[in-house]
């Protein structure tokens, strides 16, 4: 059990410093980023280090979390700026997922039929 | 109520800023844009393939699914998607939310990757497809959507399901060309998002495109000198900075990356004495950490010997 416990952690720990390895390549350390000179949000972004480190462990997580395979997770993060991280952290759930047109034929159904129900006709105009 | 319901519908008349085009235009159609059926649940990974290939780079599907789709929610999130856009070492671009815009992407052979809701407010069923065509005489829009090689929509119905979904919609740019109607800082933004994303040689491309468009830009000049110290070429990078700074001498961030460059050639005692100079001229907190920070890795090298 001990044993098996110290693995997780020692896994947990080696995943954390692997995604820390990717964000110190992307960011020389002491050079700040164009991104500074930008808005107040991303200016603020590109100087606190630290939190960006954090942020990429969190949204890390909550891809894994959410079904992402763990080799694909850094290479995703990869992508993202620094405003994009640090929006996504802890808010992945509130975030929009384009999915399905398929699903969608029922939902319209219902809602038309709830519009013409209480008078609202002209919705049939727009679709 | 009725009147809530029509607004929670989204039937309010779309602002004829956004559904206006010039009177001159007629139709276009991008009917050579690939197209890539959707798998359930896999608009999103099925229209950035679509826009990634026309725009050149050679990816398949699969490949694409495995970047962008989260599996726990059943779809793709834009974030996600612009990072893929990124990752393929492209550059995303957000269009405004114009017909117009999209209409101008269209002539400049780009299409429209964008995000609707098909369902409501209430009930939204959120779906990515990519706008190919628009024929402004019949009133109709042309989409790979979905399953459907050639979705015909009337143009005010893609309107409502568009502003549904905030208007968002984005082009996929090769790095060092601009969108068809840069707005600036949306530009600046975005190639500041491929730089973070690590992707040099395309930031590089994008800032001098920039510094071709807007003359003297100083975000641009001091983007083209990031680019290029992290391409290690750090004379290119010291003459960018040294321009920037006569520019705007009170530009600290470019001092103390003019500081690391001039370290990077071996020249201490000159990087030292910028941050001295940058420090003494009442930088912001969060500034002078960094500078402080800079300092003392430049003192370091010098006392372990290393270049």
């Amino acid at each position: 059990m001990g044993f098996q416990r110290a693995r997780g952690a020692l896994m947990r720990l080696v995943s954390v410093s692997i995604i820390c390895m990717g964000f110190a390549q992307a960011a020389p350390a002491g050079m700040i980023g164009t991104a500074y000179l930008l808005d107040d949000e991303s200016r603020a972004a590109s100087l606190s280090r630290i939190e960006l480190v954090l942020a990429r462990q969190d949204v890390g997580r909550q891809l894994e979390a959410l079904g992402v395979e763990k080799a694909m997770i850094m290479e995703r993060l990869g992508g993202l700026s620094n405003a994009e991280l640090l929006e996504l952290e802890g808010q992945l759930d509130s975030q929009v997922a384009g999915g399905d047109i398929l699903a969608l034929i029922g939902a319209v159904f219902v809602v038309l039929l709830i519009l013409e129900l209480v008078g609202v006709t002209n919705i049939f105009k727009s679709f | 109520m009725p009147a809530l319901l029509v607004m929670a519908a989204g039937c309010a008349p779309i602002p004829s800023s956004v559904s206006e085009l010039p009177a001159t235009v007629g139709s276009i159609e991008l009917d050579d844009t690939p197209f890539y059926p959707q798998e359930r649940y896999q608009c999103g990974p099925a229209a950035l393939t679509t826009v990634l290939v026309q725009s050149g780079a050679t990816v398949s599907l699969d490949e694409i699914v495995d970047k962008v789709y989260l599996p726990g929610r059943q779809g793709s999130l834009q974030f996600e998607l612009l990072a893929a856009v990124r990752t393929e070492g492209r550059l995303p671009y957000q269009v405004d939310g114009t017909l117009d815009a999209i209409w101008r992407e269209l002539e400049a052979g780009r299409p429209v990757l964008v995000l609707q809701n098909l369902g409501v407010a209430a009930i939204p069923s959120w779906h990515y497809a990519v706008v190919i065509g628009i024929d402004a005489r019949r009133g109709e829009i042309v989409l790979r959507s979905g399953t459907d090689k050639r979705r015909v929509t009337r143009i005010r119905t893609f309107l409502h399901t568009w502003r549904r979904g905030d208007y968002w919609g984005i082009v996929v740019l090769e790095p060092g060309e601009l969108p068809a109607a840069a707005d600036r800082a949306r530009y600046f933004e975005s190639v500041a998002a491929l730089e973070e994303a690590g992707r040099i040689e395309g930031a590089a491309a994008a800032w001098q495109a920039g510094l071709d468009n807007w003359p003297g830009d100083n975000v641009a000049l001091f983007g083209l000198a990031n680019s290029r110290f992290a391409m290690r070429d750090y004379q290119a990078a010291e003459r960018a900075y040294r321009d920037l700074l006569e520019q705007r001498p009170g530009l600290l961030a470019a001092r103390n990356n003019l500081a690391l460059t001039l370290a990077e050639q071996g020249n201490h005692d000159a990087a030292l004495k910028e941050i001295g100079r940058a420090l003494s001229e009442n930088p912001a907190p969060a500034l002078e950490r960094e500078l402080r920070d800079t300092e003392a890795t430049i003192r370091r090298r010098m006392t372990s010997g290393e270049q």
